[in-house]
């Protein structure tokens, strides 16, 4: 009988979490144990030995380099061009999910395409604008490509969210003396809360995590974001295994706790065009 | 005063028409029902009143204005929608306030009409909640009172009620009703699928068509009060939609035609009296006689003026019966009696017909004019 109820989906299913746990975390904790551990002990215990005691004197070290800057710099860069992509995708989701014009539909699709385009193959030309406009080595030459490669899935999410909005209303608001404008400030965009949460968080994670224009568009010291930051440190400490962890383990924190904060509107926000549609 | 007056007005979705030749004028104070089966465009013709749907053509005009253009919030229009339309992401309080904080309203008239619209519809307690805390009913009040606030010219209602259960709908319905007591000036367009709401609230009926009639024949299938439409339906459409269950048609051939009315004979032989003139057609034209179930009652001895059929079906409902009763075609004739009914298949039974109660139809499904005056129970009355 208890045969006849066995489901193979309820061991399994548990079983591959478990392991995916494992995979997702233990490079995390291998990092996080290295940085607190000292020189010596790195080369002296096992690889997955807890630290002798918690040292955080890798920390200080980093701290009193020059992380901060890199630090400031990142949160300026990310705010701002997170501010800009809510915005500047949330009127575009609009006008494509409820405006009737003409080009409507393929103009979506274009936008959409932006997807799929290797940023690769944009950073030649990009550099070279970027050159053109004065704009090198600045904080705001990572603006412009960011808010613009940030656009297409961000286009994307929030058109989505705002097809769901009951036409009614929309037609409510105008019956209120709304204009296009003021039917998108005050009632499309407040109901597309969870999906502006998302273009942000999935923004925020990712460009937190940019490279390429970053390391292509700055070259002074002081210009340059996070992620340059740990391949500056690697260079700076090439044999100081821990003090390069501790590192990664500050430029991940930020992350980390953004998504505990936010995780539920994250997963929600990813699947709503999916369940409601 | 004329409040809204629509001229030859249409309405095309891309090569599909809709409405087609709509005339009609809606006085001041009015409460006019927009009532016709799905797919006939009273949504769509009320939507063009409020502006949010544009017109194909003809002339819209408010309160003497020509509307065409306006926009909806420049109408001294207010709508109350089927799902309700409130703000999920405001208080009811805000949401009754938005329209007129949008038209720049001093703020303290704001808040003395958004409460005085609250105790009329005795939200008050409500007015901190948000829509999805409260239940269907408390939804619709907020929806009617985020209309009262703006004080407009005409109400638009498009199916407000058929969100709710039967017996909360009751209730609204005598809101609604007692809401057009509180604001005479104000006309009141009202849009329904059901003819039991459309008798109770309405002094005027707009029954729309669908089908390919429209092209021919126009949107409007009548105009007219209540029991005007019950009583003398203007065709064969009107006479069927209402009234639940419909009037019976049976095919009848004219055999004769004086002053007071017309003998018909039905396919089944018996010759019936009908007080309608049919005067100016030949004898043996086909015609087609209306019958209302409610209309027929129990004959008594040998008389002239019954139909004789066989029982097939009997539905008690205590208060009232349904005789299903077998006719040469596939449709039963239906016969509301009052009282209880044996159920005794293929038991003979004749049906009385009061002439003044039949209707005669014309090939075209025009209705044939009555020898008497409507409405003859309301005039015994008096």
């Amino acid at each position: 009988m208890a045969n006849r109820n066995f489901q193979p989906a309820r061991v399994a299913i548990p079983v591959l979490g478990l392991f995916w746990l494992a995979v997702t975390t233990l490079p995390f904790i291998f990092v996080v144990f290295t940085s607190m551990k000292t020189l010596q002990e790195t080369y002296t215990n096992p690889v997955w030995a807890m630290p002798e005691q918690l040292n955080l004197s890798n920390y200080i070290q980093v701290l009193q380099g020059s992380f901060l800057i890199y630090l400031r710099n990142s949160l300026f860069v990310i705010s701002v061009s997170v501010v800009l992509i809510v915005l500047v995708s949330s009127m575009a989701a609009f006008a494509l999910a409820r405006l009737k014009f003409r080009l409507n539909g393929p103009l979506f699709g274009l936008i959409v395409a932006g997807m799929i385009v290797p940023l690769h193959v944009t950073l030649v030309p990009v550099y070279l604008m970027i050159r053109t406009a004065g704009l090198y080595d600045t904080l705001f030459a990572l603006i412009g490509p960011y808010v613009a490669t940030s656009l297409p899935i961000s286009v994307f999410i929030l058109t989505e969210f705002m097809r769901q909005v009951p036409k009614e209303l929309e037609e409510a608001a105008r019956l209120d003396g709304c204009g296009p404008f003021k039917i998108f400030a005050r009632i499309f965009f407040p109901l597309s809360g969870p999906g502006i949460a998302t273009v942000a968080i999935y923004n925020g994670i990712m460009l937190w995590n940019e490279f390429v224009f970053a390391y292509v568009l700055t070259s002074s010291p002081d210009k340059r974001t996070l992620p340059l930051a740990v391949w500056d440190f690697q260079g700076q400490y090439a044999s100081d295994i821990p003090a390069v962890l501790a590192v990664v383990t500050l430029s991940t924190l930020p992350l980390i706790i953004v998504y505990a904060i936010g995780q539920e509107r994250i997963v929600n926000g990813m699947m709503a065009g999916s369940l409601k549609g | 005063m004329t409040s809204i007056t629509l001229k030859n007005v249409a309405k095309r979705f891309g090569q599909v028409s809709v409405l087609q030749d709509i005339d009609l004028d809606i006085a001041e104070g009015e409460f006019c029902v927009f009532l016709g089966p799905s797919g006939c465009g009273k949504s769509t013709l009320l939507r063009m009143i409020a502006g949010i749907e544009a017109t194909s053509a003809g002339e819209l005009r408010i309160a003497g204005e020509l509307m065409n253009d306006v926009e909806p919030a420049d109408r001294r229009v207010a709508m109350v929608f089927q799902n309700y339309a409130l703000y999920p992401h405001m208080s009811v309080y805000e949401n009754m306030a938005f329209g007129l904080r949008q038209a720049k309203t001093p703020k303290p008239e704001i808040d003395a009409r958004v409460r005085a619209a609250a105790q009329t519809l005795q939200i008050e307690p409500l007015l901190d909640r948000r829509p999805k805390e409260l239940s269907g009913g408390q939804r619709q009040r907020v929806a009617i009172g985020r209309a009262i606030v703006r004080h407009p010219a005409v109400f638009l209602f498009d199916e407000p009620l058929s969100n709710l259960d039967a017996a909360l709908r009751v209730h609204m319905r005598t809101e609604i009703a007692n809401l057009h007591r509180d604001f005479p000036e104000a006309s009141m367009v009202y849009v329904t699928h059901d003819q039991t709401e459309a008798m109770a609230l309405a002094d005027k009926i707009v029954l729309l068509r669908a089908g390919p009639e429209v092209r021919t024949r126009g949107s409007i299938a009548q105009v007219g009060a209540p029991l005007e439409l019950y009583h003398r339906p203007a065709n064969l459409f009107v006479a069927g939609f209402l009234g639940s269950p419909s009037m019976n048609f049976l095919p009848a051939e004219l055999v004769g035609a004086d002053a007071d009315g017309a003998n018909v004979r039905l396919a089944s032989g018996e010759t019936l009296r009908v007080a309608v003139d049919a005067g100016g057609l030949a004898t043996g034209t086909a015609l087609t006689l209306g019958l209302r179930p409610e209309h027929m009652r129990l004959a008594e001895g040998s008389d002239s003026q019954a139909i004789r059929r066989r029982v097939r079906a009997v539905e008690n409902f205590g208060e009232y019966s349904y005789l299903f009763l077998s006719e040469s075609s596939d449709e039963p004739l239906i016969a509301k009696i009052s009282g209880d009914m044996l159920d005794i298949p293929d038991a003979p039974i004749a049906l009385h017909v009061d002439p003044a109660e039949c209707h005669l139809f014309d090939t075209k499904g025009d209705a044939l004019p009555h020898t008497t005056a409507a409405a003859p129970q309301a005039a015994r009355m008096d």
